[in-house]
């Protein structure tokens, strides 16, 4: 027959054998957050990724990249463009405008002193 | 000692600005350890550390000769570092709403002993449940950043730095589990 002592004892050893080894330090270290080890195994692993000579190939990378003209210079050069050829095409408007004016002037002035000439005669 | 240190730093950077590659290669070197960390603290995915680290160091070299102060170079890195890695995340999450079943191609998982400690998968798994931002908040302080400058870095007050952090602690307290079995 085993006493009421006997009894909790064994709860306790079965209830105690479910926690695995290193039960404490778990908890400790659940209740603390992740101490600074994890967080320079977390750096480590990290600045584990990086490939030999990576600086050299940022500056490399930064060097292309400044060759190549930004969006916004690209896009400065479209509108520069674009505005060139739009005074440029209102200028030869104008100009074939400004000629077709004095040709048809011309042609009236034609006209008008053949009528007077006509005028004249009669 | 420690202003030596800092003034040494401001002189590099001066230099740097100046368009000094050595400089600028000094400044890479003497960053990309605590750069990676900070974009794997960030992402949690290892191929996207070097990638990262790369788009911020470049971004880096392009504007430096537009930083202001010299002395403030540390905290203009890590705001670089920050918006480069949220931009990331946010077009990733862009990529999951019209590709929807990219996902699975997109989350896969470290291979087997990249991630080789117990400790390091807990704090993994920790900061993956974070927003991006308090992930952001967590690594700057480890990074050394006060509150002051963290505040200056996201463009807030130091007492909504310190509630956020605060919040952000216990967020990473509740989910970080070193035997955690993924």
């Amino acid at each position: 027959m085993k006493t009421e002592e006997q009894a909790w004892r064994d709860l306790q050893a079965r209830a105690s054998a479910q926690l695995r080894n290193g039960f404490a330090d778990r908890v400790i270290r659940v209740a603390h957050g992740p101490q600074d080890s994890a967080w320079n195994a977390l750096r480590a692993h990290a600045s584990g990724q990086l490939r030999p000579s990576f600086a050299e190939r940022v500056i490399r990378a930064a060097r292309a990249a400044a060759e190549v003209p930004s969006l916004s210079s690209q896009f400065a050069l479209s509108a520069a463009t674009a505005a060139v050829c739009l005074a440029a095409v209102v200028l030869v408007q104008d100009r074939n405008a400004l000629q077709n004016d004095e040709r048809n002037l011309a042609d009236w002035e034609n006209i008008v002193m053949v009528a007077q000439d006509y005028d004249a005669m009669q | 000692m420690e202003s030596t240190t800092t003034t040494a730093l401001a002189d590099l950077v001066r230099r740097a600005q100046k368009g000094d590659e050595n400089a600028q290669r000094e400044l890479i070197v003497a960053y990309q350890h605590r750069i990676a960390g900070f974009v794997f603290a960030m992402t949690n995915r290892s191929d996207y550390v070097e990638d990262l680290s790369q788009q911020i160091f470049i971004k880096m070299v392009r504007a430096i000769d537009r930083l202001q102060a010299p002395s403030q170079f540390e905290s203009w890195l890590f705001r670089l570092a920050r918006n480069t890695c949220i931009d990331q995340l946010r077009r990733q999450k862009l990529r999951r709403i019209f590709l929807p079943f990219g996902e699975e191609h997109e989350n896969i998982p470290e291979p087997a002993g990249a991630v080789d400690t117990e400790e390091l998968d807990a704090l993994r798994h920790a900061l993956a449940q974070l927003r991006p931002q308090d992930r952001a908040l967590l690594a700057l302080v480890q990074e050394g950043r006060s509150h002051a400058e963290i505040a200056e870095t996201l463009d807030t007050t130091v007492a909504a730095v310190k509630a956020r952090l605060h919040r952000a602690r216990e967020h990473l307290r509740e989910h970080y589990q070193p035997d955690h079995e993924n």
